[in-house]
């Protein structure tokens, strides 16, 4: 049984700063990290193969070169073998593009290695991006059934019981086999690498697969001109309110300051009862 | 049908029950405005097994049109069947836009009908407009974590679709209910749903409801570990709000996501929001900034958190908040919320 | 000795000094009565002043030694062993308001700085010019003048050594209020007695320091952690003197027992570190950092040092690669002490040094000797050095019993540490919390050099009386 994990490497951005002189992202020095959903998906996979040790986890990503390094960090967690699609012509592929790229290598691994996946797993959104679309087109593109926001799941006869997250509460998805899953934070932390696997892995073959290696691809679908949506331009949000900001203050006399200001000008007056946002009247925040 | 085609249309996610969920609503006050603009008619979606409710909220909230698949299959929402529902619709009546509220339905919708209908899909939406080139939507959403937001445009595939995130737009309810209803019937193949819901767990804990909280008291890192947030829980109590978390102290695992507030958790907007040992990050600010009051308290005086407070205190949390909460008990809060 | 009162007179002279930040009575902050190890009792200072230079300084230290006032001098508290708790009243001195770094020497590899800026500060102003200060003592928030005051030590002292070995000079204000200026920014001297080098770790018994010239070395810019697991605590404890004997250089090597771990992490909040290898359980674990400044450079180490912790019995060895994991890991091992002081009412450590191949031996001992004692016992240790951190540990003993016990029991480990040929503390100083083991483990000869130094800077003993000696 095989299961495929697409994965995607991706700045820190909680390390992303603001130069405040020009106003711009300083993307230098930012480490590039494994976007941490896919660990999550990558760590379902890895306790399927736990319990069902025929389990083979293939991980995919499509990125530049330098990508590899989180191939190589999933060898060293739990894949077996490792392919990245990578090609120039890719490039400003947004996510309809990047589904279409991602489900013809799906395709072409299939016939490569001579298998089918059973599971695809992905992570629930890349921390960039946070779209959370990938997923779910490639399920659509694949025609697999799609559960997304998945935090636990096990093999049930030739199904996957997936415990799935909602806005509400919790869900348990029976979906049979293949099928794509998402997969999000999980109450429990991806496992390490081990030390031996770690060093097997910096010696590992990866398989790069280029525009040229997808012999079925449309030219015309893929990188800018494949992809119907365009950014029109992007800025940094500006922040600035004129607040009190009391430092150097006796905590003391800041905390008798604060509490006034919240009984005079904060707290919803009246009485507790909080008004149900649907009759607050108010234009477009 | 030529008269509903380029039409903007809002989906109105419903629950089991039939009920409305708010996003939908409030993604008609936009929508209205859009159309207004554009001059075209504001249709509203309801697929579900009882739809009563929600196509009256509908025409509450400033719908032209309703467009309506009422079926028992449709009870609970999958993605399959919902998929193939709205690209009939979508086939039959082409409009130009789509509006879906990017709740956890709406994003694992979404996507998929996208793909289906080949076009372009813009997610998490915290701004609608035109753009004036090419008369379509544009876009704005942040991206790298709400460090940059983008604006982004579909400029040749129709329908153009959109996901907004709860809580960025307020609802508005018109006095004129008058929007005429089509009832249309799709019947999906039984084969054409795979997955299948065996049981629904409702939060254990108390449910965490922090988009309809008007008083957010939220811990970050500066917490230090999961025992500060007793401190939060405690102002929280005697102000009558709800806990939030910044993903730094999600992350830690001291409190679960459901508490999250920013672009990868909650989008809030409350009257009064307390950000306390919360920096400030782009991604926090993206979810919270709306909110009428923010006050915050963190030990750097330097924390980006203090640009958008209206007041703030640089100190140490685990000194200034029972001190607060002191002096607010001193002014009988917590008497006056009945505790 | 009979010290003098505060009399309103001094205070308003004192007030004059440093206008708005001079206290007294009940205006004084409560921080200033304690440190971190409220075991060993707290002071009440007559008057407190928060000075902001050296001339400050000067000016407190000429009043109070005419006036024969005793002076504490206190950074950020975080001391444990009550080095800056104020047992014979008068003025306590804090320098944490001096918290300026005056400048960094980018060619020389040295830093400038005021003894108030916390050790936190310093790291990363130095990291971001590509500088590291190695001493990595587990308390970041502690001021840099507490850890020159007290040599204090850390993590990666098996690589990099402790504070002292950074300290290049010093101004000190004397107890007269004398202003001395000690060493420079070069890396030899050799001029007479090393005064640097003696006021550091004399826990402001000798002066204060009020401006500092500490060594930093170039940044390595990798960093990767190794885990291993094993089955049990003394195979673990087994395998560390021989990681000295091949020729591996880690930065830092600890040991953590199961329970140790489990108590961290359930206060962290987090639950990362593997806690079963196959189905059984993880006893203990040795966990390293090894620095460079590439992949090629550390990966062959990482391949040996794990074939070699295989070998010596782990059950797996397990890699931390990415900030996230490394952070992760070390959180709870930071955690550790926070953990201890929230959860149990009485607390008592120690951080007795026993030679590396003999840890096993003196666990063992320390753990059955606590066996006749009603308190728990908690510990981990620096297993690259030796250096323990031994906790008594009680929610259910009444004080006086608790003390008695642990007195006993200390005392035990302090015999056993010196027949071992150990230290009493490797990291924590003397204070007034070990005064009564100090004399005893170093015996008579040693105890009159050290008071005969300290009359020779202080004769009024007016600087931080009753520590150290």
């Amino acid at each position: 049984m095989n299961i495929l994990v697409c994965i995607k490497q991706v700045p820190n951005t909680q390390a992303i700063a603001i130069d405040p002189k020009t106003n711009t992202l300083i993307r230098e020095g930012v480490e590039s990290i494994l976007n941490p959903f896919d660990g999550y998906a990558l760590e379902a996979a890895a306790r399927l193969q736990d319990e069902h040790p025929e389990v083979r986890i293939y991980t995919l990503s499509m990125g530049p070169p330098q990508a590899e390094a989180v191939l190589r960090e999933s060898l060293a967690i739990a894949a077996d073998t490792a392919y990245l699609i990578s090609d120039p012509l890719f490039g400003g592929s947004d996510t309809l593009a990047t589904s279409y790229i991602l489900s013809q290598g799906i395709q072409r691994i299939c016939e490569l290695e001579g298998i089918s996946f059973a599971m695809i797993f992905c992570g629930k959104q890349a921390i960039d991006g946070d779209t959370a679309q990938v997923g779910p087109q490639i399920a659509e593109r694949l025609d697999l059934p799609q559960v997304t926001c998945g935090l636990t799941c096990e093999l049930v006869e030739s199904a996957l019981k997936v415990i799935r997250e909602t806005d509400q509460g919790r869900e348990i998805v029976l979906t049979p086999l293949p099928c794509l899953v998402t997969f999000t934070k999980p109450s429990f932390e991806p496992r390490f690498a081990t030390a031996r696997r770690r060093i097997a892995s910096r010696k590992a073959e990866i398989t790069r697969l280029g525009c040229d290696d997808l012999p079925g691809i449309d030219r015309s679908r893929v990188g800018l001109t494949g992809s119907p949506t365009r950014v029109l331009k992007t800025y940094v949000p500006q922040i600035g309110k004129d607040g009190i900001i009391l430092s150097d203050f006796p905590l003391e006399e800041a905390t008798r300051q604060l509490a006034s200001f919240l009984r005079e000008k904060a707290l919803p007056s009246g009485s507790n009862q909080a008004q149900p946002m649907g009759t607050k009247e108010g234009d477009e925040r | 049908m030529s008269s509903t085609s380029g039409d903007l249309w809002v989906f109105i996610e419903t629950s089991a029950e039939g009920e409305p969920a708010n996003v939908g609503l409030e993604l008609l006050n936009p929508g209205r405005s859009l159309c207004d603009e554009l001059g075209c008619q504001l249709v509203a979606v309801v697929i579900a097994a009882n739809p009563t409710s929600a196509v009256r909220a509908a025409r509450e909230h400033g719908a032209d049109l309703v467009i309506c698949i009422e079926d028992e299959a449709y009870r609970r929402y999958t993605a399959e069947s919902y998929t193939s529902a709205l690209s009939h619709l979508i086939s039959k009546y082409k409009p130009a836009t789509l509006l879906i509220g990017a709740s956890a339905l709406g994003r694992d919708l979404a996507p998929r009908l996208s793909s289906r209908l080949q076009t372009g899909l813009t997610a998490d939406c915290t701004m609608l407009g035109i753009d004036p080139l090419s008369g379509a939507i544009s876009w704005t959403r942040p991206a790298f974590g709400g460090n940059l937001m983008a604006v982004i445009t579909c400029p040749d595939h129709r329908p153009q679709i959109g996901t907004v995130r709860p809580g960025v737009f307020s609802r508005r309810a018109v006095s004129d209910h008058q929007a005429a209803i089509i009832t249309e019937s799709y019947l999906i193949p039984p084969e054409t749903v795979r997955t299948q819901v065996l049981e629904v767990i409702a939060e254990v804990s108390e449910k965490v409801d922090l988009e309809s909280a008007e008083i957010i008291v939220s811990g970050g890192r500066g917490l230090g570990n999961a025992k500060g947030f007793d401190l939060i829980r405690e102002l929280a109590d005697c102000l009558g709000g709800t806990v939030g978390a910044s993903r730094g102290a999600v992350d830690a695992g001291w409190i679960p996501h459901a508490h999250q507030v920013g672009q990868t958790g909650k989008s809030v907007a409350p009257k009064l929001y307390i950000a306390c040992g919360i920096s400030g990050a782009a991604q926090h600010l993206a979810g919270m900034s709306s909110a009428e009051t923010i006050i915050a308290i963190n030990k750097d005086p330097e924390a980006r958190i203090f640009a958008v407070a209206d007041f703030g205190i640089v100190g140490d949390l685990f000194e200034a908040i029972p001190l607060l909460i002191g002096s607010l008990k001193n002014e009988g809060f917590s008497s006056f919320h009945g505790e | 000795m009979a010290y003098n009162r505060v009399t309103p007179e001094i205070a308003a002279q004192l007030a004059a000094i440093a206008p708005g930040r001079v206290k007294t009575g009940e205006e004084i902050s409560p921080d200033y009565c304690r440190d971190e190890m409220p075991i060993y009792g707290t002071g009440l200072p007559e008057l407190s002043i928060d000075v902001l230079s050296t001339e400050e300084v000067s000016a407190v230290m000429r009043i109070c030694h005419q006036n024969n006032i005793p002076v504490t001098t206190r950074g950020a508290g975080t001391g444990l062993v009550g080095g800056c708790v104020p047992i014979q009243g008068g003025i306590v001195l804090c320098t944490a308001r001096m918290d300026k770094i005056i400048s960094f020497d980018e060619e020389q590899f040295g830093v400038v700085t005021q003894p108030g800026v916390l050790l936190e500060t310093l790291k990363a102003e130095a990291l971001k010019r590509g500088l590291m200060y190695p001493p990595d003592p587990g308390q970041k928030l502690a001021t840099i003048g507490g850890n020159v005051s007290t040599n204090a030590g850390g993590m990666r002292a098996i690589k990099y050594g402790t504070t002292k070995d950074y300290v290049r000079g010093m101004t000190v204000v004397l107890a007269d209020g004398e202003v001395l200026r000690l060493g420079a920014n070069v890396a030899k001297t050799s001029m007479g007695y090393n005064l640097t080098q003696l006021l550091t770790g004399s826990e402001g018994t000798l002066g204060i320091i009020t401006e500092l010239v500490l060594k930093l070395i170039k940044a390595p810019k990798l960093e990767i952690s190794l885990m291993a697991a094993f089955a049990d605590l003394e195979t673990a404890l087994q395998a560390v003197p021989k990681v000295f004997m091949s020729s591996f250089r880690p930065t830092a090597l600890e040991f953590f027992e199961r329970d140790i771990l489990i108590l961290s992490e359930e206060y962290v909040g987090k639950v990362v570190w593997p806690r079963e290898v196959d189905g059984q359980p993880v006893q203990a674990y040795l966990l390293m950092i090894f620095d460079g400044d590439d992949l090629d450079e550390i990966d062959p180490i990482l391949e040996k040092m794990t074939e070699f912790m295989l070998e010596a019995g782990a059950m797996d060895v397990f890699i931390a690669d990415t900030a996230t994991k490394i952070n992760d890991i070390w959180t709870a091992r930071s955690a550790f002490l926070d953990c201890i002081m929230d959860s149990y009412k009485l607390y008592d450590e120690n951080d007795v040094v026993v030679p590396i191949n003999r840890i096993s031996e003196f666990v063992s001992f320390f753990t059955t000797e606590a066996g006749q004692y009603d308190f728990e016992v908690r510990y981990l240790g620096h297993a690259g050095d030796g250096n323990l951190h031994i906790f008594g540990v009680s929610n259910e003993m009444d004080e006086e019993t608790f003390k008695e016990q642990i007195h006993h029991w200390m005392t035990s480990m302090y015999c056993m540490a010196l027949q071992m040929g150990g230290e009493l503390t490797g990291e924590h100083g003397i204070g007034h919390g070990k005064i009564p083991y100090f004399a005893e483990y170093v015996g008579e000869g040693v105890m009159q050099i050290h008071k005969a130094i300290k009359l020779a800077f202080d004769p009024k003993l007016i600087l931080n009386p009753g520590k150290v000696c």
